[in-house]
């Protein structure tokens, strides 16, 4: 294919809006692995049972696809609180990184995604169920047909940002987060319910991975199986940004869609998802705390 | 010994002789093996469906008065899974015969366990070329084969729509092989090289980047060849990306399982596809094989894996009752010989599929690919109450393709 800019802008518009939910997903990995030092496996499951629920919301329950979205965020987020609370408290307790109950977690996380993806099998079948949201014409920027549904996932990922961002730096309740995730022993000194804040990190974390699978669903359709490679995705997008950065995890993921999709539009269109394992390689190879330099470290 | 005693003994005796005949009756059941894809929601209503017709020929009296104990396993459409589905009912179950796979990728290397086993190997869904090439000559396949429905598609492309074609191929075999053999014939019928070609992965979400590239070739038709929620996420995005309906889409043979339509909706219509059988079929057998779907498993239009689900029942069906079996242990590799070779002497079978069903002996493709006819489908609607309309029937020459 002939060089053109018109291409060009269409292929980085595309892996902009797609990079844009792999970066939401990667926020709430993120925020765990910020807040506790312990990698979740089982967010890709949480992702899928967000594109679930915004599905009965909005389809089944009716409700406008907004509300839908808020209310699966909302669902979500009691679901992976009640997952810290039942299953993985005992081993947050005991600390992450690199200590047995920080391997324990990721076991554990492994076992969790297993264990969801099954109870999603039981409750909604195998079946691709399609997710159709009317926005409205697509937008037409010169030869590029944009639908709505991908300008809308890029306005909702920002918001979100700004909305983390806000509460983390400007409200106490984010002062308790940063501080039980900065020294939980010292947190707890301090008056802080310790445990509570790893379950707001946990259900905060699980509503933006529904948000990102609410939003993904008018694009695909949803599935049991719809997790597995967003996680993939999700994880590279937070290598590439910095493990632990939250504006990392969004440009992560926005670098690797570019990077995906211009791999895909200029050297090989086969197996385009090499490419965004080739750059978490290469980021892991010569910057491995990532674009947004957080140094990797082992918290007290 | 007193009388009662002797009666209680004799009693005894003939209970055992008694326990021992029920033993040896048991012993007589044709023992069927089936590991079949069970991952979606059709997928395990195919399973369901041989089951069913199994668990009918048994409460109608068996095959000759033997029962069948049919196992069936899922192989989640897993080579290692069906491989060892296929290791397990031939040695362990030690089945008569085995029935499967739905996935090219799972019958391939089963091909290898059945020849070395000496074990029938009867195909409800795998469309591979390469299946009745290895020369197996336990290996018999109901669908109709990939190549014929490659110069089938070629053919009406070719003439009705242009020759300049773009392809997206998932990565699972049978697509992958609709594909290369989709372009093969569009070159050798009408000197056609593709305009576009992409493998993609089977689990892929966005296709903007091909369709994009798509777009600017200007080309005539974009054939997808995927397992079925792949190609639904295509076609709706060929749609997104601004590429119009005058472009037509061209599925694979999967396009005639039920979510692509559902999933796609309204980017479905125009979709066509060659399969085996069209739910619009006007014979009474269809009508009456759609009411009993529909009644069943709550499908309004049965695409071509429930009604080669049933074919294949049926020709089996045949080939045991021609049989000569002993069923017994020590004849159990005898036994297995003699349904091979009534399945190979099973001829002009008519049934659901839209052509007659022949297979022989040798272990040819020629033989082996009993099913040469393919219908021509397109969809006219999309959605879950989805409608098609029969484009056109085509038998092929038997040695066509290869």
């Amino acid at each position: 294919m002939d060089f053109d800019f018109s291409s060009l802008f269409a292929f980085l518009l595309f892996g902009v809006t797609i990079g844009v939910v792999y970066g939401i997903v990667a926020l709430g990995i993120s925020l765990i692995y910020s807040g506790l030092d312990i990698v979740h496996f089982a967010h890709g499951e949480i992702y899928m049972f967000g594109a679930f629920f915004g599905l009965v919301f909005s389809h089944t329950m009716g409700f406008p696809y907004p509300v839908a979205l808020l209310l699966a965020m909302v669902c979500a987020a009691v679901l992976g609180m009640g997952i810290e609370r039942v299953f993985y408290r005992r081993l947050t307790k005991g600390g992450g990184g690199y200590t047995v109950a920080g391997m324990g977690m990721i076991i554990c996380g492994f076992g969790m995604s297993i264990v969801l993806m099954n109870i999603a099998f039981l409750i909604w079948g195998a079946a691709a169920e399609p997710f159709p949201v009317d926005l409205g014409m697509p937008f037409q920027l010169g030869d590029i047909t944009l639908p709505k549904s991908y300008a809308l996932t890029a306005v909702v990922a920002v918001l979100l940002m700004a909305a983390l961002h806000y509460f983390l730096k400007k409200t106490k309740l984010g002062l308790a987060v940063r501080a039980v995730a900065a020294n939980k022993d010292i947190a707890y000194l301090m008056g802080i319910n310790v445990p509570m804040m790893i379950s707001l990190i946990f259900g905060l974390a699980c509503g933006i991975a529904a948000a990102a699978g609410v939003l993904i669903g008018p694009m695909q359709s949803v599935q049991v199986e719809m997790g597995y490679l967003m996680l993939l995705k999700a994880f590279a997008a937070a290598v590439v940004g910095g493990f632990g950065s939250l504006p990392g995890a969004i440009a992560g993921g926005i670098v690797v869609g570019i990077a995906e999709n211009l791999g895909a539009a200029y050297i090989s269109p086969n197996h385009k998802d090499i490419y965004a394992f080739l750059l978490l390689i290469l980021v892991l190879m010569i910057k491995p705390s990532g674009l947004f330099g957080i140094v990797a470290r082992v918290k007290a | 010994m007193s009388i009662f005693n002797k009666n209680f003994i004799a009693a005894g005796m003939a209970g055992v002789f008694v326990a021992g005949m029920a033993a040896s009756a048991m012993s007589a059941d044709i023992r069927v093996g089936i590991t079949m894809r069970m991952i979606s929601e059709n997928g395990q209503r195919y399973g369901q469906m041989v089951m069913d017709e199994i668990d009918m020929i048994n409460e109608s009296g068996g095959i000759n008065g033997n029962m069948l104990k049919a196992t069936l396993m899922n192989d989640e459409c897993k080579s290692d899974k069906g491989v060892a589905n296929a290791i397990k009912l031939i040695n362990q179950q030690k089945v008569h015969i085995l029935i499967g796979s739905t996935c090219s990728s799972v019958s391939l290397p089963i091909v290898d366990i059945t020849e070395k086993a000496g074990v029938p190997q009867i195909i409800p869904h795998s469309t591979n070329d390469k299946i009745t090439k290895k020369g197996s000559a336990w290996v018999f396949r109901v669908p109709v084969s990939g190549r014929y429905y490659a110069g089938v598609n070629a053919k009406y492309v070719g003439e009705n729509i242009g020759k300049k074609i773009a392809y997206l191929c998932a990565a699972d075999a049978a697509s992958q092989n609709d594909c290369d053999a989709m372009q093969s014939q569009m070159k050798s019928q009408h000197g056609a090289d593709p305009a576009y070609v992409a493998q993609v992965q089977e689990k892929e979400v966005d296709f903007r980047t091909h369709m994009q590239k798509i777009k600017s070739a200007g080309v005539d038709g974009i054939m997808i060849a995927a397992l079925a929620e792949t190609m639904a996420r295509a076609l709706t995005q060929s749609y997104e990306a601004g590429i119009p309906a005058s472009v037509r889409r061209i599925g694979s043979s999967s396009a005639s399982n039920s979510p692509v339509p559902s999933i796609a909706g309204d980017a479905a219509k125009g979709v066509f596809f060659a399969a085996a059988y069209a739910a619009a079929d006007s014979r009474p057998i269809a009508r009456l094989f759609n009411e009993m779907v529909k009644k069943r498993y709550g499908v309004n239009s049965p695409d071509h894996d429930f009604s080669q689900a049933y074919d294949l029942v049926r020709i089996t069906e045949i080939a045991l009752k021609n049989a000569d079996l002993k069923l017994d242990d020590e004849n159990l590799a005898a036994d297995r010989t003699a349904i091979r070779d009534a399945i190979a002497n099973v001829k002009d079978y008519n049934g659901l599929a839209s052509g007659p069903i022949s297979f022989c002996a040798a272990a040819t493709p020629q033989c082996r690919d009993g099913n040469r006819t393919a219908v021509l489908i397109a969809y006219t609607k999309g959605g879950k109450d989805y409608k098609t309309e029969v484009l056109a029937r085509v038998t092929m020459p038997i040695d066509f393709g290869l």
